[in-house]
């Protein structure tokens, strides 16, 4: 049989990459040329960098995106950190394991806003939660807690929503450990941590990055656990661009986006990039290394 | 001379009648073509569910639908500026707020001079004309909303002195948004504007007006500790309610509304300060390509009538802008009236905006 044409397969690509190039490139070609002058809604449209100028040189603006890097950096490692432990729990099936995976996996199925409100009422002035701190008397009067300048709230929203995608990335791969090589492991002499660092880790890195990349992503770009939970004295990125698109100023919201997809793309390669450092070597030849060095080491 | 002048008199004092019955006939076959169209879509950001129902009576008496779409006061006004070069848009009433006015150019309007005469409409808020092409349907009024269980009326701050002596007497007990909604930059405003001499004039913008905001600037900064910047209009009334605030600002009808529906205490009371805070309204107006122009004019002769008006008053708490209506449902006395100050226009209101955004909300 004869391989086809490279054309031919191209051809054959093309209804499905093609469009997903051209929506992509279109949006990315538009959210560019807006920030540069063009494709003005009213008044002339031409080649300008002074919407740019104007963006970086106010403070809102790098503000915005040193927060949004905050909170997507944190919002991915703490969403896999919390899904880790869970996975290895279910791992193996024990009497109630898929119900409790179920109430696990639930907030996916919640929507965004529905759960930020619901936090809102719990933690509002005179919410559940206050109501308990001044009833048991660890508060005197209930306290301010929405909208915490820390954004403690907002993170805390982050992981409850993002953990259980983390979950459903990690189950998989760590499921598909062999039981004899965590065994070997163990009679070797390895402990909990060593054999989360030393072979759960590393062979399931794969999955850790694609986690890691979504989660941070999604976080990055948020704007509904922001503007209802988040703290009221910084924007995200996404806030920050409807802010400006509110006012009719497309340039500088256009501006801000593109510089969105830019640290998307960079935060979330220097995440798995990093990922992939950690755990440097490939990862079945990290654990060979590691069981030949301990089964030598037993030996002598 | 005198007599071709007595001449054309007679023949203008004859022709009236014909006029006068050549405008109801053109009234009356808007109205037969209103009906044939069958619908008009009507671009209004807010309220879109309660407007739904309430315009269900225009249907019920003329028999054409309402459809409103859900979109933002931006997007709504992007649509209508993006489609401008289409023969036939999507919209066909487009309402827009007087702060917006500087974005809606009057001539890719239709002129409303065919809706049947009523003196009583009004083509003018706070000092800004419709120019015959847009008519007010809602009068509007930042204040200050308050819980009458927490201060008594005669403690009220009305001046920006007072408002600085309360935040310093009651630290969190006030607490007002900068996005999300207009009454937190109204009060803002207010504040910087009478701190700030003539700045607040005009909407040029200059380095010189900009530096007039200083001392306002200071005044929040001094402050910072002892008011709370909150999400949106929306989170400053239900925190209000929850009692977490004493002081917030509000729209008057933003108040009302969520007062009858019962999303909010219905003992929360609302003022105009002495130092003025910003009213105005919104508009209603045809694009000129609108898809159902005869059916859009009767909607706004609807909307407009003293009737629908009074209705809409006692609903939402909205001002009548018809002077025809009853404005008794409203949440100020009319005496309080006299404090209303207009938008300052663009693009010096937003320059302050970043202004305090930078140097106030970013320093907290």
């Amino acid at each position: 049989m004869t391989r086809p044409s490279p054309w031919f397969i191209a051809v054959l690509l093309l209804p499905g990459i093609g469009l997903i190039a051209v929506f992509i490139g279109a949006v990315i070609y538009i959210a560019i040329a807006q920030s540069v002058g063009f494709y003005n809604l009213t008044g002339d449209s031409g080649f300008s960098m002074e919407f740019w100028e104007k963006l970086i040189g106010r403070k809102s603006y790098w503000t915005a995106v040193r927060y949004s890097l905050f909170i997507g950096f944190w919002a991915a490692v703490l969403s896999v950190a919390v899904a880790y432990p869970l996975a290895l729990w279910l791992r193996k099936p024990f009497k109630g394991s898929l119900t409790i995976s179920a109430i696990l996996k639930a907030p996916l199925m919640i929507h965004g806003i529905v759960a930020a409100f619901l936090f809102l009422n719990i933690i509002s002035y005179n919410g559940l939660v206050n109501q308990l701190l001044v009833w048991t008397g660890i508060f005197d009067d209930p306290r301010r807690l929405q909208n915490d300048s820390g954004a403690v709230g907002l993170l805390f929203l982050q992981v409850w929503k993002n953990m259980p995608f983390a979950l459903l990335l990690l189950t998989g791969a760590v499921q598909s450990i062999p039981q004899d090589t965590l065994n070997a492991a163990q009679d070797l002499g390895a402990g909990t941590v060593e054999r989360f660092r030393r072979i759960i880790a590393p062979l399931t890195v794969s999955a850790m990055q694609a986690a890691l990349i979504i989660v941070f992503i999604d976080a990055l770009a948020d704007f509904t656990f922001q503007t209802t939970v988040g703290p009221t004295n910084r924007q995200s990125l996404s806030q920050y661009m409807e802010f400006f698109r509110g006012r009719g100023r497309w340039n500088e919201a256009a501006g801000v986006g593109v510089t969105l997809m830019a640290l998307s793309l960079i935060g979330a390669v220097l995440m798995a990039l990093t990922a992939r450092l950690i755990f440097r070597e490939r990862p079945i030849a990290r654990v060979v290394t590691w069981y030949e060095t301990r089964r030598v080491e037993a030996q002598t | 001379m005198i007599k071709k002048l007595l001449i054309a008199s007679v023949l203008a004092l004859s022709a009236t009648p014909l006029l006068a019955e050549g405008h109801a006939t053109a009234w009356t076959d808007i109205e037969a073509q209103a009906k044939e169209e069958g619908e008009v879509t009507w671009f209004v950001w807010y309220f879109g569910d309660r407007f739904r129902e309430f315009t269900q009576q225009f249907t019920d008496e003329t028999g054409i639908t309402v459809t409103i779409p859900d979109g933002d006061h931006a997007s709504n006004i992007d649509k209508f500026l993006a489609e401008t070069n289409r023969d036939a848009g999507d919209i066909d009433v487009l309402a827009f707020g007087v702060d917006r006015v500087e974005s809606i150019p009057t001539d890719m309007l239709m002129m409303l001079d065919n809706l049947p005469e009523d003196e009583g409409r009004m083509t003018e808020i706070v000092g800004v004309d419709g120019s015959n092409t847009a008519l007010g349907y809602w009068g509007n009024q930042t204040g200050i909303a308050y819980d009458p269980t927490k201060i008594a009326q005669a403690d009220l701050p009305q001046s920006v002195e007072d408002f600085a002596a309360f935040w310093a007497a009651n630290p969190g007990k006030m607490g007002f948004n900068y996005e999300n909604g207009g009454s937190g930059p109204s009060f803002l405003h207010n504040i910087l504007r009478v701190m700030s001499d003539d700045a607040y004039a005009d909407g040029e913008l200059s380095d010189d007006k900009i530096a007039k905001t200083d001392d306002g600037i200071a005044l929040f900064n001094e402050y910072a500790a002892n008011y709370e910047i909150t999400a949106s209009n929306a989170d400053s009334l239900t925190r209000l309610s929850d009692g977490e605030f004493t002081l917030v600002p509000a729209w008057e009808d933003h108040m009302a509304g969520l007062q009858n529906s019962g999303e909010i205490r219905s003992d929360l009371a609302f003022y105009i300060p002495e130092m003025g805070m910003f009213g105005g309204g919104n508009f209603v107006a045809i694009p000129k390509n609108a898809p159902h122009p005869a059916a859009a004019q009767l909607f706004i002769a609807w909307l407009t009538s003293p009737e629908v008006q009074t209705e809409l008053n006692a609903l939402f708490g909205s001002m009548p802008m018809n002077t025809g209506s009853d404005d008794s449902a409203a949440l100020v006395p009319n005496s309080m009236r006299d404090r209303q100050m207009p938008w300052t226009q663009n693009p010096f209101r937003d320059a302050v905006l970043d202004r305090f955004i930078e140097d106030v909300v970013l320093e907290r």
